[in-house]
């Protein structure tokens, strides 16, 4: 509400001065004959003259000159000035036309341009006011421009990065997600862990295709600790994309071995290794457990459902191998529980997890 | 709620310029005082609404208020404080409100310069200068909104481009667009004169100062921008023709030419209706110059962000005002009573001589920029026109122009006397050929034209003196009185003879290039390389890292070739990294008014590429063109045009109580 | 004055005005012809490697050579010359060049070499630009606006 009191105070405070000549000459006794300001104009100028060549400021031939110059002129804007009072019948209509027009005017135009392209509802935001806002009122994506703003002016911050990074990849953002795990390597030197996280980051940012330059961050990994399930998992589906089925497939079926029983990851070599085997797309899965994800997936879409059911559905079609029907799925979750960012946070989670990635 | 006030004053100026278009000119027509006055009013009004609104941007510039989108593209909360301020002008949106400002400025002058300017002509020239603002504050608003916001707010900016965070900046372009926007002031003028159907030499009395201040600036602007690009883009070169450049230059051949006409027309009333339409043209070609960069037609080395959208707009500005000027100039002109006769051996003569080249190279930088966009429209093959193109023409023309202008200022008014000016300059004359052959006799190498270039670099410096003494120094006068003499010129006098002293002194800056030398080298520490008379060693490379930028700092030693130390420069290759953008900074050694540049390259096998080149004199033609900036500025303080100008203690009590 | 001027000399205003529109058409006759001189010899075609290949330009041809510069490509010789291949989309085109290349030349960014045509189908460059642009931005970066919304769609101008 304020800002349109300042709106009017400014309107009315340009009107006002825009209006102030037509008070003020009309208030002039007498008011000024036209042609007036013609006639002052050369004879200050004739004045001035006299007064710049007694003071030697201009030499005796050109103040002669200058003045008999001024002086026809004179002579000439005499003879051409109207004679006529100024309050006459005409000039006092021709100043309500003006007032009148620069009254509508003014606020008209000023209004009218004003709201098709102003945002009066915006308040002013400067970094340092937003800076200062208690850290648990914050947004997740407020809090990641916090940290960003810090590592701006830090970074040298290898642990700022590191502990930017995971929060990138759950909010989709892969690509920074995997620059700032560059960066905390560059920094804190290459740790097995950072390197596969790396390169996780670096695939998820690739929709899924292990790229040159995440394969060496993998293999440098492997070459310092072989066991990683992580690191092999990507190998093998590394080896899968370049083409070596059999390769893919016997290093998968050895990381589904070593596995323990309740590895959370295990669904997914599964899944990968039913994919090599052309058995995949669900062909091998129990029709009840088919049945039960229908109904659950036809329950969501009725629409409510909460982010244990969502998640649950996503993994559910990530695990029968069904890709694009899970990513569907991660798509609509998204889309339903848009409003809690603590549910997005686990989505973006199980999105990493299964490494889907969406369509835009 | 600062930015949104700030967007309503600039809506506000919008509406108060369309009032300003109106009322005065109707004022002026009906001969009524008050609705003339309404024009001043008006034009104050405006310059305070957009000078609100162009501090509230700044502001928000300051503040790193990340919700406006200008902001966010364009600056960066770790900017340091002084490229956070001169970021505001440093993108199209932001320039354009900076030029609505100039334009602002410059109205408000002319609404306060009330006791120097006969009524009409004022409220006219007032009215013509809100119609441009209305165009100008429309184009902004419309297609360049500097106000927009986002939401929700990111937490940083995009920085500004590497290349612009330079003190060059924050004085380059505000001195071209007061010189451009200066420009508007003449065609105000120019269009009111016709309007009212009445010019003479108190319309020229007028014109002349404006035109000199926008002149002196924008010579300032193109030699600023030309050493800028010189020290930041890292090529070593200082003009390159470039379309964004010839944008620049056009203006300011057609605006000489003006300067130099007005001249006439205030002493012997000739040449009105040429001065009229190259008061139009001026002011057209500074409108072409927008356009040409801001629309993208033309692919220059520096084109800026550009958008066609922006281009139609300000074509349309375009076609309005130069077609409009030029519809009024061919209806009204033959209305223009004839002025004064002169011999064609004459000043006037040799001014007229002046215009027609002046004009004639003006042209032709017209043509070599725009061919290739009609050759495309025309027949949709790309072309370029490259420097050999302009340094011919351009050189050709110059050459005449040079050789006559210490002869013009020798020649009388009205009839001249060609003997007697070549009397007088056979000092000057001599000297010249001194120089020539002294440059012969001691530089080695460039080419023979060279010491001819200098030769004519030092006939125009010392016929600028020759100017001066000719008029204070005579047989037989004692030296006391000369000089009281010379002191005793006027403003006008000096500024001129300044101005032409450093034309002279730009041309020796100019020639002496030929004796540059280029060298082009891989080095490694401890590597040596000869760049002129001097010897370059790259002693270390280190890396460094400051708030917004690393970079690896190339430390050369130079030594000249008897041995001793020259000192040292630093050259680097920097990484924004917000932009992860690369620059070049050159490491320059400046030894009297020569300069040693150094340019690193890419890391190579075996060390790092670099450039080395030696520049004799190039100071001189930065210098040259600060004189003649200077000797505008000095001719525009002059007496004469002051005369009638508001003297305090003559301010009628009336108005002083108003 | 003027009248004394006009009765001692013979110079009336309509020969005036002749002497000087005589001048100013001699000055313009002669700027055109120069002008027309300078543009056959210092105007150069742009053409891409796509328009090269069609047009069947001669080698030995001064031209400007328009493109991308193909990722990968880029390999440094040593002795500062570097070589590279442009590309359209259509055709590519080896390019050589000694000297130091503009801060803005990188991989998969447009540039421009001014250069001659060699018999062998190459490209010898003298100068190259890279196109530069206040809002030049990686395009990674503006994907990553986009999807936070930091950046409205339409609001990058093109």
């Amino acid at each position: 509400m304020t800002i349109w009191i300042v709106f009017a105070l400014m309107t009315g405070a340009v009107a006002l001065a825009v209006l102030w000549p037509l008070a003020r000459v009309r208030a002039a006794p007498g008011g000024s004959a036209p042609g007036d300001e013609d006639l002052g104009f050369y004879r200050s100028q004739i004045d001035d003259i006299a007064r710049e060549a007694a003071r030697g400021l201009i030499g005796p031939a050109e103040a002669e000159s200058a003045r008999t110059e001024a002086a026809r002129r004179l002579i000439r804007a005499r003879a051409a000035a109207p004679a006529g009072p100024d309050g006459s019948e005409p000039a006092l209509r021709r100043r309500r036309a003006a007032s009148a027009f620069a009254i509508s005017m003014i606020p008209l135009v000023s209004l009218g341009l004003y709201g098709a392209f102003g945002s009066p509802h915006l308040p002013a935001q400067p970094l340092e006011a937003r800076l200062t806002v208690d850290p648990t009122q914050l947004s997740l994506a407020d809090a990641v421009g916090r940290i960003e703003a810090h590592l701006a002016r830090n970074p040298d911050d290898g642990r700022g990065w590191e502990l930017l990074a995971p929060v990138y990849l759950r909010l989709g953002r892969a690509q920074d997600a995997a620059s700032a795990y560059g960066r905390a390597l560059s920094l804190l030197g290459p740790t097995p862990e950072r390197l596969v996280d790396q390169a996780e980051a670096l695939v998820l940012a690739g929709d899924g295709v292990v790229s040159a330059e995440a394969r060496k961050a993998i293999d440098t990994a492997l070459a310092q600790a072989p066991d990683m399930a992580k690191a092999r998992y990507y190998r093998a589906l590394a080896m899968e994309q370049d083409g070596d089925r059999e390769g893919a497939r016997a290093a998968f079926a050895a990381l589904a071995r070593s596995a323990a029983a309740d590895a959370p990851w295990l669904p997914m070599v599964r899944a990968r290794l039913a994919a090599l085997d052309g058995t995949a797309t669900g062909s091998t899965a129990d029709p009840a457990i088919r049945a039960m994800v229908e109904s659950l997936a036809a329950r969501l879409a009725a629409g409510g459902g909460d982010a244990e059911s969502w998640a649950r559905l996503v993994r559910s079609y990530a695990v029968l191998g069904e890709r694009e029907k899970a990513a569907e799925a991660l798509a609509s979750a998204r889309r339903e529980l848009a409003a809690d960012p603590a549910a997005l946070a686990r989505l973006g989670t199980l999105a990493t997890e299964f490494a889907l990635t969406e369509r835009r | 709620m600062l930015i949104e006030a700030g967007h309503y004053a600039l809506v506000l100026a919008l509406a108060v310029c369309i009032v300003q278009t109106i009322v005065p000119v109707w004022g002026a027509r009906r001969d009524d005082a008050a609705l003339m006055e309404m024009g001043a009013a008006c034009a104050l009004a405006s310059f305070a609404c957009v000078a609100f609104s162009f501090v509230a941007l700044s502001h928000a510039y300051l503040v790193s208020d990340f919700s406006i989108r200008n902001v966010v593209e364009n600056s960066h909360s770790q900017k340091p404080l002084i490229y956070k301020l001169t970021g505001v002008w440093g993108n199209h949106e932001g320039s354009m409100l900076l030029w609505v400002l100039v334009l602002t400025v410059f109205a408000a002058l002319v609404a306060l310069s009330r006791r120097s300017l006969p009524a009409r002509l004022r409220a006219n020239a007032l009215g013509v200068q809100g119609a441009i603002a209305v165009a100008f504050l429309l184009f902004v608003l419309v297609t360049s909104n500097p106000f927009s916001r986002l939401s929700p707010a990111p937490f940083e900016g995009r920085d500004l481009n590497p290349i612009l965070q330079d003190p060059g900046l924050a004085i380059h372009p505000p001195l071209l667009y007061i010189g451009y926007v200066g420009l508007s002031i003449a065609f105000a003028f120019a269009l009111a004169a016709l309007i009212e159907g009445r010019i003479d030499a108190v319309w020229a009395r007028a014109v002349r100062p404006w035109t000199l201040a926008a002149w002196a600036f924008l010579t300032l602007g193109i030699s600023m921008g030309s050493y800028w690009a010189y020290y930041e883009l890292g090529w070593g070169g200082f003009w390159f023709w470039d379309p964004v450049e010839n944008a620049s230059l056009m203006p300011w051949l057609a605006a000489t030419a003006l300067l130099h006409s007005v001249v006439v027309m205030e002493r012997r009333e000739a040449l009105k209706v040429w001065t009229i339409f190259l008061a139009i043209l001026a002011f057209s070609l500074s409108l072409v110059g927008t356009f040409l960069v801001r629309s993208g037609v033309l692919t220059s080395v520096h084109a800026f962000a550009t958008d066609p959208g922006r281009g139609a707009f300000i074509l349309g500005i375009l076609t309005v005002f130069i077609g409009g000027g030029l519809a009024l100039f061919a209806w009204r002109a033959p209305l223009l009573r004839q002025g004064g006769l002169f011999a064609p051996i004459s000043r006037e003569g040799a001014l007229v001589v002046n215009n027609l080249l002046f004009s004639t190279a003006c042209g032709t930088v017209l043509i070599g920029t725009l061919y290739p966009l009609a050759l495309e429209a025309a027949i949709g093959a790309k072309i370029s026109v490259g420097p050999p193109f302009f340094n011919l023409t351009v050189g050709a023309i110059a050459l005449p122009l040079l050789l006559l202008l210490p002869f013009g200022q020798q020649l009388a008014w009205k009839r001249g006397d060609a003997l007697g000016a070549a009397q007088r300059l056979m000092a000057a004359f001599a000297l010249a050929i001194v120089a020539v052959l002294a440059t012969f006799a001691f530089a080695r190498g460039g080419p023979v034209l060279a010491p001819i270039g200098v030769g004519i670099g030092a006939f125009v410096a010392i016929g600028a003196v020759v100017e001066i003494s000719g008029r204070a120094f005579g047989r037989g006068v004692p030296l006391r009185v000369a000089l009281s003499r010379a002191l005793g010129l006027p403003r006008s006098a000096w500024g001129t003879a300044a101005a032409h002293f450093g034309v002279g002194v730009t041309v020796l800056g100019l020639a002496a290039a030929a004796w540059g030398t280029e060298t082009l080298v891989v080095m490694k520490p401890g590597d040596r390389a000869s760049v002129g008379p001097y010897v370059a060693t790259l002693e270390r490379v280190v890396p460094r890292s400051l708030a917004n930028y690393r970079e690896d700092v190339g430390v050369f030693a130079l030594t000249r070739a008897d041995g001793t130390s020259a000192g040292t420069l630093d050259a680097s290759k920097r990484l924004y990294l917000t932009r992860n953008m690369p620059t070049t900074e050159a490491g320059i050694r400046t030894v009297g008014l020569s300069q040693i540049y150094v340019s690193l390259g890419e890391a190579e096998p075996g060390g790092i590429g670099v450039r080395l080149y030696y520049k004799p004199f190039v100071l001189l033609i930065w210098i040259g063109s600060l004189f003649m900036a200077a000797g505008g500025f000095w001719a525009m303080t002059d007496r004469r045009f002051r005369v009638g100008a508001p003297v305090r203690a003559a301010v009628p009590q009336r108005e002083a109580r108003a | 004055m003027s009248q004394t001027i006009a009765t001692r000399r013979p110079m009336t205003r309509k020969s005036r005005r002749l002497v000087m529109i005589g001048t100013a058409l001699a000055v313009l006759a002669v700027a055109l012809g120069l002008v027309l001189f300078a543009l056959r010899d210092s105007i150069v075609f742009f053409y891409g490697p796509t328009a090269i290949a069609e047009k069947g330009i001669a080698p030995g041809t001064r031209l400007r050579l328009g493109g991308l510069v193909q990722p990968g490509t880029v390999v440094r010789e040593g002795d500062q010359t570097v070589r590279f291949s442009v590309g359209d989309g259509n055709r590519t085109m080896t390019v050589a060049y000694r000297g130091l290349l503009p801060d803005l030349f990188r991989e998969g960014q447009g540039v421009v070499a001014e250069g001659v045509l060699q018999p062998d189908g190459s490209f010898r460059a003298d100068s190259v630009l890279a196109k530069h642009d206040e809002n030049y931005m990686p395009r990674e970066v503006a994907d990553e606006l986009k999807k936070q919304g930091h950046w409205q769609d339409g609001a990058k101008p093109k």
